[in-house]
């Protein structure tokens, strides 16, 4: 299994960015292994892109400090660079360009290209070196962007939403060419997602974020085992005076309620079926999806 | 063996649940290799490290067995620990869907009327017992 090697593939501590008086990421922290996928997921506008901008050392920070693959990004943003492959929400290619002239050029800038790997991957996505750039469809843009990435073959592999607006078939192929990737050994993978199936699939651990802070950062299956819905049936409309620890998200109706707990144990459990307000107790496994969406829920009805 | 990516259930446990039903329908027999790590990965298109997840809890509970860069085999007595395994999660499976029947306010009568039906239709597809 994955062993806490010495040195992280991502480690930022603090990390903080503010546009104008609008606190983008606020301190956060992250801890990335290295040879694991990390998805990481949160509502549009949470701070995503911003966070793995910070990274990538295209914008600066504000406050704290991150290393990648051990370089330190404030002091040789352009070693992170080259050493991270990295596929933007937003293709930045070279539109009035051929597909073989826009390889040929990425070949240029890159120390290590591994050619065949960029022919072979051509070959597969069936792309055309002769089509221009600007006649590509979405998702031929996206699969030349995936190999530009690819093909200097880097230790570590930054995807920013790499998936969003494809179809179903175009998504699949494109996850396959990156697990494939992944399959070869040692290299790192970091996506930013919507797709909640795809985050079950791929990655090893998984990040929320909302507002520019992580609420929560771990094993997917981890988190999977261990959230639950507990749903109680109430005597009267009123909750027990103590509720436990890790209540992320509480829903309520009449005399229902259900509390989304993280680190749900048969304690917590216990805790709330002694409760002399609750009749029943009923205890609720949930997906990924839901999970994501009572953190946020919780968030927003808590202000 | 397909995937439910939008499960409770992790992804890891979904595998070693298949693997573990197909010991002992007969799938996968005795002294036989499983396929490896990469394989079902891309197969699948899962993380491998999800794989190996569940290819460990399968050979905790003794269904399978390592051999040093061959892969992992079936156990001889693999077969008998599936089925116990397998009749666990049957249990569970079970309690789940008594509970959506208490909970709907069904009568214990009722429910075993609505098990006997399903078992009964379970054997025409299946051709009884295995």
């Amino acid at each position: 299994m994955i062993e806490p090697t010495a040195e992280p593939a991502v480690e930022a501590r603090g990390l903080t960015k503010r546009f104008g008086s609008k606190l983008a990421v606020g301190g956060l922290d992250l801890r990335i292994e290295k040879g694991t996928v990390f998805g990481f997921i949160g509502p549009n506008g949470a701070g995503k892109s911003t966070t793995i901008r910070m990274l990538m050392g295209l914008l600066p920070m504000n406050g704290g400090d991150a290393t990648v693959m051990g370089i330190d990004v404030r002091q040789r943003p352009e070693a992170v660079r080259r050493c991270v492959g990295y596929v933007p929400e937003q293709h930045l290619i070279y539109r009035w360009m051929r597909v073989k002239e826009v390889l040929w050029f990425c070949r240029q800038l890159h120390e290590a290209w591994n050619e065949s790997l960029a022919r072979e991957l051509c070959q597969q996505f069936e792309l055309s070196g002769q089509t221009k750039v600007r006649h590509l469809s979405k998702g031929m843009l996206a699969k030349l962007a995936l190999i530009i990435a690819l093909a200097p073959e880097p230790e570590l592999l930054i995807l920013d939403e790499p998936m969003a607006g494809l179809d179903p078939i175009i998504r699949e192929e494109f996850l396959e060419t990156v697990l494939q990737s992944f399959c070869r050994g040692g290299r790192t993978i970091f996506f930013s997602t919507h797709m909640l199936g795809d985050i079950q699939r791929l990655a090893d651990s998984v990040g929320i974020i909302h507002d520019g802070r992580l609420l929560v950062h771990g094993s997917v299956a981890d988190l999977l085992s261990r959230t639950k819905r507990v749903r109680l049936a109430l005597e009267r409309d009123e909750l027990p005076a103590e509720l436990p620890q890790g209540v992320i998200r509480t829903w309520r109706n009449r005399r229902e309620c259900v509390l989304t707990i993280t680190d749900c144990d048969s304690q917590k459990v216990q805790h709330l079926e002694d409760a002399a307000q609750v009749r029943v107790v009923e205890v609720l496994d949930v997906g990924l999806e839901d999970i994501f969406k009572d953190y946020i829920k919780g968030q927003r009805e808590a202000i | 063996m397909s995937i439910n990516s939008n499960s409770h259930v992790p992804i890891f446990r979904q595998i070693a649940e298949h693997i573990r039903t197909g010991i002992s329908a007969g799938i996968y027999q005795p002294d036989e290799m499983l396929p490896s790590l990469r394989a079902l990965a891309l197969e699948l298109v899962v993380n491998p490290n999800t794989i190996q997840r569940a290819y460990e809890e399968l050979e905790r509970e003794g269904l399978v067995y390592s051999r040093r860069g061959l892969g992992l085999f079936v156990a001889r007595q693999a077969v008998r620990s599936a089925r116990s395994q397998s009749q666990d999660d049957v249990e569970k499976a079970f309690a789940d869907g008594i509970r959506l029947a208490r909970s709907a306010g069904l009568p214990d009568d009722e429910i075993r009327h609505v098990f006997s039906k399903s078992l009964a239709r379970k054997m025409d597809k299946t051709g009884g017992k295995s």
